[in-house]
């Protein structure tokens, strides 16, 4: 178990789904779609799709809860309306505001036009330092940058550039097989 | 000067050491912002009238061309053309109503200040705070420049450019420029630039918030810098005029009606006429100006080509300019209105102009008569989402958004707190004197006597005043 390292459970980068900055909102859910549809028939099984820059660099991830919040109003008035309650305002009143900032901003009335007008990189993750791992990593290294960082998944890296990812559920796999083996091992199975 | 420089620094370390938590570090900001050779030009002065207490303590500060009435006390502090005006602090056997409490005061009420830096700040009123009535303190505060500390004891804190807390107690709180601040009692905030709040827990609540983008034309400071913007610009086009009246000790005389003061450090530029019951304080600039009976222009307020039919209040810092007053409106602290010549600026009877108020036009406007109006009104588009009629107010039982406005609370108590807040003010001022009775500071201020005081002029306490006790 301690001989793996992340390059050997790692999703190479060319069997991932990315698409390049400046897509849509509406190219980038037919990509997540896709995703979606081959989850189940391709080896490798994924649901997110990945953002890279004009070199090819992995800035940032999407998945199904990113693009919906494309359509959320933007983020500095809901932070704003958050902030009222340091100022005294009562839970019920800020409630209130928000219901009526939803109802006048009715996301889904005015779903073509976002579909077009919105770009990727204005609701796209963004990927911060603690996702990345390099590919030489062990596993338990791995494991304890998911658990401490709470990560579905690392970037995996060689010499600065992303070539994989690591996800949770490839990690979980591994850790079962071997502690079966072990157990069977035990037994004397 | 190294005892200027080691106060300094003390200062900026104890104030730090209140912002703590907030991790915000105050040095850059001030570092630089008064230089040092400047405290040592100018003379502090105070004020000595039979209306008032003379009793005034300074310990191991610098004074520079600050001015001091009543009874005060500055220890270990850095003034920068400040005014302590202690002349509505409570006497000795006044009694104090708060909620259910009638509370006696012990002893006469003092200012005192203690370890702060106050750059270009006006010190008012008296404490509201009921655990401290005697004591209006300041302690371990950095204010800059027009900066108004009225009736709040604060501890810990730091008040930005054109910043305002009013009626306020508050501790470890960072207030950002041109924010203006009265919610009876605040700690551990750090409030944004140009955010208006005015809280009466359990009876109102109001905010605006100025868009940052918008404010910064007007009023930016960041670190490293000096103040700057349109509000900076205006004052600092009128500084000469102030050079005058501080430096010659006689002065070319003004009329005034009996009933009136005119401070003598306060600039008049011709065409100018005060009525009857006109206060004018110390830094007030008047300009072709007309203030009928019972106005008054508060410290760091300018009157310019501007008519104020009577009985109108123009608080600390307000900027009224090719503009026509109705009578009894309230123009609020540090507001700006900026009409301009065949674009002038009309407000109607009994508008309430809110702290912080900018207006700044270039086509004429009318704002009816019994209006709230509050933020940046740019024409007539902006006063759909920026007043409001006060009996439309009145009404609210619950809450009110209009624009960037959130209310929350009984509208007819906020009406009525600012209404009696604007009478007790035109009281105070002298605006009812009938002959014998209601005096108030228009009455009081006359005929102050101003004495000097100066500081080491060189040596190890260059910029330091020596200890001072100033009694009758």
């Amino acid at each position: 178990m301690n001989t793996f390292t992340v390059k050997d459970l790692m999703v190479p980068l060319s069997e991932y789904a990315t698409v390049p900055l400046g897509t849509t909102l509406f190219e980038a859910m037919l990509a997540l779609e896709k995703a979606q549809e081959e989850f189940d028939h391709t080896k490798y099984k994924h649901r997110g799709i990945l953002i890279l820059d004009d070199s090819k660099r992995v800035i940032g991830k999407l998945s199904h809860l990113h693009a919906l919040s494309a359509l959320e109003p933007k983020a500095d008035e809901s932070s704003s309306i958050k902030e009222l309650g340091q100022f005294g305002f009562s839970s019920g009143f800020i409630r209130g505001l928000r219901k009526k900032r939803r109802l006048q901003e009715a996301p889904l009335s005015d779903l073509c036009r976002k579909a077009v007008e919105l770009k990727v990189e204005d609701f796209m993750h963004i990927t911060a330092e603690d996702e990345f791992i390099d590919h030489a990593a062990t596993l338990d290294m791995a494991i304890h940058q998911l658990v401490q960082e709470k990560l579905l998944a690392l970037l995996v890296t060689r010499d600065g550039r992303t070539i994989g990812i690591l996800r949770v559920a490839d990690v979980f796999a591994a850790v079962y097989h071997h502690m079966t083996e072990c157990t069977l091992e035990q037994e004397g199975l | 000067m190294k005892a200027l420089q080691a106060l300094f620094d003390r200062i900026v370390q104890r104030v730090n050491i209140n912002l703590r938590e907030l991790a915000i570090d105050v040095r850059p900001y001030v570092d630089g912002l008064v230089p040092f050779e400047q405290l040592t030009k100018f003379y502090a002065f105070y004020g000595v009238t039979p209306h008032h207490a003379l009793d005034l303590q300074f310990r191991k500060s610098s004074l520079a061309g600050s001015y001091f009435l009543g009874k005060c006390c500055a220890t270990g502090s850095i003034l920068y053309k400040t005014d302590i005006r202690g002349d509505e602090l409570k006497k000795e056997g006044d009694i104090y109503s708060y909620k259910t409490f009638n509370i006696a005061i012990s002893e006469d009420e003092a200012i005192r200040i203690q370890d702060s830096l106050l750059v270009k700040t006006l010190v008012h009123n008296f404490s509201h705070d009921p655990e401290t009535l005697e004591n209006f303190f300041i302690t371990n505060t950095v204010s800059l420049h027009y900066a108004n500390i009225h009736g709040s004891p604060t501890d810990g804190s730091y008040l930005g450019p054109f910043a305002t807390v009013d009626l306020t107690t508050m501790n470890d709180c960072v207030i950002g420029a041109f924010s203006y601040i009265q919610a009876g009692e605040i700690g551990h905030l750090d409030i944004e630039p140009g955010t208006v709040w005015v809280r009466n827990p359990d009876q109102f609540n109001f905010l605006y918030r100025y868009p940052q983008e918008k404010l910064r034309p007007y009023i930016h400071f960041a670190a490293g810098q000096t103040p700057h913007g349109v509000l900076m610009d205006f004052v600092e086009q009128r500084k000469e005029a102030f050079q005058h009246v501080f430096e010659k000790v006689n002065l070319e005389p003004v009329v005034v009606p009996d009933t009136s003061s005119l401070d003598r450090f306060a600039v008049i530029k011709p065409k100018t006429i005060i009525r009857e019951n006109v206060l004018v304080a110390q830094r007030a600039y008047l300009e072709n100006a007309y203030l009928g009976k019972g106005a008054n222009a508060q410290e760091n307020c300018y009157i310019i080509n501007s008519r104020l039919e009577g009985n109108n209040v123009t608080a600390h810092g307000g900027k009224i300019i090719e503009a026509d007053l109705e009578p009894n409106v309230f123009v609020g602290f540090n507001s700006f209105l900026y009409g301009r010549p065949g674009s002038r600026l009309t407000i109607g009877q009994d508008c309430i102009i809110m702290p912080h108020t900018i207006i700044d036009i270039q086509q004429p406007l009318a704002i009816p008569a019994g209006h709230l109006v509050w933020g940046l009104v740019t024409g007539q588009a902006d006063l759909a989402t920026n007043s409001i009629p006060l009996e439309a107010l009145s009404e609210v039982k619950d809450s009110q958004c209009v624009g960037d406005m959130y209310f929350e609370g009984d509208g007819g108590r906020f009406v009525k707190a600012f209404r009696d807040r604007i009478h007790h003010i035109l009281e105070a001022n002298g605006a009812f004197y009938d002959g014998s009775n209601h005096k108030g500071h228009a009455q009081k201020n006359q005929n102050i006597s101003f004495n000097t005081i100066q500081p080491y002029p060189e040596g190890e306490f260059k910029g330091l005043y020596p200890t001072i006790v100033i009694r009758p």
